[in-house]
């Protein structure tokens, strides 16, 4: 099977025009206007095989929605070529727009004033679903997504999380083969942010599709990603499974113990750099390749009741990827 | 896509702009005296000032069937799409719209209509009731002059909603895009008669609004529908009209491949 998505030397460059402060820098930019290039995606390269949930990593402004808003058609590329789903996005027409979904966390096509059910009605028509599958597909969205109780109330006076759960509804009712999220989760409260995960996974399970999302959220990266793409200053970092990048980055682990009576801090800082000590937890960071045998002498020589070696929070692991990416990049 | 497919879209965009409106019920009343007032207040200058005799061919009873009239063809082939497009590309709405198998051009089409068939409906029914206690406003039921009316009153409407979305567009440029349309808006004031029949401009103006699209988006579907409008000058009309819708439709297409390509996609 070809891959669902091939994004070949991609790269995007927006003109921006520069304008200096106040009244005359003003005048200055109407009557002499300076522009200066952004180079918001260098050169990224990367496949998606059908039915992956690959996720893209970055700080604000790397290139990650840019990237997204490629492979959907919404932006042409400076450079490079494209396939989606068999189709060059941007001159793919309405046959590679039924094969995609896009849903942007804080752009929404809900009609702010009349109920989900009529945005759902109205995708019927524009995406020409037959009666039946409508209602088949409606009940089972309604039925992973727990959306009985909002069909019929104005989207305005739903939550976010709510209109979260009705946009991906909205979006996924002509069954696309491929989905685009840009930040699905975004400002959602735990509980949200976890139905939109469990439905991503439920989603792809059943139907195969491949996704494709940006999140600032790790716990969204490390529940739905099997494999991630960073991305910083529009350069493609890694490309490559969340476990192999911890440990390709990470050189430490993390010794997390439950200590019984009378250990110090002191008799513990014997063993590695004890990061955090409130008796009786206590959180030791040691080079990765002595973390199994020094769990062995904690064990011989303190009273410990308990002990796990954890890898350490992901958004570290994240911070210095990008930090080593930023230091290539002005090298 | 078959014909019954594009008519389940079209019901369904028509439908659900109803469905808005509805939420909105004081301003379409608002609006609907917009409409009724400015053509009110034209005529009522031009009552004055025609006294019991005539200007440029206009007694008191011609001026109330051509303001009555405009007050029709305008609600009739007015668009507000550049309004909606600025915001729609400056606010990244434009966004999701591209991403549907169906062009942003047809959502703006359906809501002509559905404004239309709304605002013209109820002036429609205001023009009736005001014809029957007052016998100057009513028109001949001539059948052949209403058929030309709608044909004109049809391209008048394309043209116009061409010209709109067109200039909305320039929103892909500049951030000023309903200034511009605003700046359309202050001359077709003056040149497409409605503050006065065309007749009625000075020669040099109305030389220049002969040579502009103005004329043909309100005076000449309105001139055709009270009867003013005869013979050459009603093949005349239609051929401006064709023209330049022609010329509008073009400039459309230009500046949609040439905006879209350079669309910065803002926000999410």
């Amino acid at each position: 099977m070809p891959p669902a998505i091939t994004a070949d030397r991609l790269s995007k460059t927006f003109k921006v025009k520069v304008r200096d402060p106040g009244l005359k820098g003003a005048l200055q930019a109407l009557l002499k206007p300076r522009y200066r290039d952004v180079h918001a995606v260098r050169d990224v390269t990367f496949g998606i095989e059908p039915g992956e949930i690959v996720a893209f990593l970055g700080p604000n402004g790397a290139g990650k929605t840019t990237t997204l808003k490629m492979l959907a058609g919404l932006l042409y590329p400076t450079s490079g070529r494209v396939t989606v789903a068999g189709f060059a996005p941007w001159g793919g027409g309405p046959a590679f727009k039924r094969r995609i979904a896009l849903v942007l966390g804080n752009r929404q096509q809900l009609v702010w004033d009349l109920p989900p059910e009529e945005t759902f009605q109205l995708n019927r028509a524009i995406y020409d679903i037959a009666e039946s599958d409508y209602r088949e597909r409606l009940a089972e969205l309604v039925a992973l997504l727990e959306l009985e109780d909002l069909l019929d109330k104005p989207v305005r006076q739903l939550s976010l999380g709510e209109r979260m759960k009705c946009e991906l509804a909205a979006a996924l009712l002509h069954h696309p083969p491929i989905l685009f999220l840009d930040e699905p989760t975004l400002g959602l409260d735990v509980t949200a942010q976890e139905a939109i995960r469990r439905f991503l996974t439920q989603y792809r399970d059943r139907h195969g599709a491949t996704v494709l999302l940006t999140s600032h959220y790790m716990q969204d990266v490390t529940a739905l990603a099997s494999r991630v793409l960073i991305i910083n200053r529009g350069r493609l970092l890694y490309d490559g499974a969340l476990a192999a990048l911890v440990a390709r980055i990470a050189h430490t682990k993390r010794i997390e113990l439950m200590l019984a009576d009378g250990v110090t801090a002191e008799q513990l800082a014997a063993f590695g750099d004890v990061k955090e000590f409130r008796f009786p937890n206590a959180v030791l960071e040691v080079p990765r390749e002595e973390a199994a045998a020094t769990s062995a002498r904690l064990l011989a020589q303190l009273p410990v009741a308990d002990l796990s070696i954890e890898d350490p929070p992901i958004e570290d692991v994240i911070r210095v990827a990008f930090a080593r990416g930023v230091a290539e990049d002005e090298a | 896509m078959s014909r019954a497919a594009w008519l389940r879209r079209y019901a369904a965009l028509i439908r659900n702009a109803w469905l808005v409106d509805l939420q909105y019920r004081a301003s379409i009343v608002l609006w609907l005296l917009w409409g009724v007032t400015e053509p009110a207040v034209a005529l009522g200058i031009w009552w004055t000032i025609a006294g019991e005799g005539q200007v440029a061919g206009y007694a008191r009873a011609d001026f109330a069937r051509y303001f009555f009239a405009l007050m029709l063809v305008n609600q009739l082939t007015i668009a507000w799409d550049s309004w909606y497009l600025d915001g729609w590309i400056r606010e990244g709405e434009l966004n999701f719209r591209l991403a549907r198998p169906l062009h942003p051009a047809h959502e703006a089409v359906a809501e002509n209509i559905a404004y239309k068939a709304r605002t013209a409906g109820m002036i429609l029914v205001v023009w009736l009731v005001v014809s029957l206690v007052w016998p100057a406003v009513r028109l001949p039921l001539a059948p052949a002059r209403w058929a030309l009316t709608a044909a004109a009153v049809l391209l008048a409407g394309a043209m116009r909603f061409f010209i709109s979305f067109t200039t909305g567009l320039l929103a892909f440029w500049t951030t000023r895009a309903t200034a511009i349309m605003e700046l359309h808006a202050g001359v077709s004031l003056f040149l497409s008669g409605r503050l006065a029949p065309l007749a009625l401009l000075p020669p040099a103006v109305a030389g220049a609004a002969a040579l502009s699209w103005f004329p043909y988006m309100l005076a000449f579907p309105v001139e055709l529908l009270t009867g003013a409008a005869q013979g050459t000058a009603v093949v005349k009309g239609f051929a401006g009209q064709l023209v330049w819708l022609g010329v509008w439709i073009a400039a459309y297409h230009v500046t949609w491949t040439r905006g879209v390509r350079r669309y910065g996609a803002v926000g999410g």
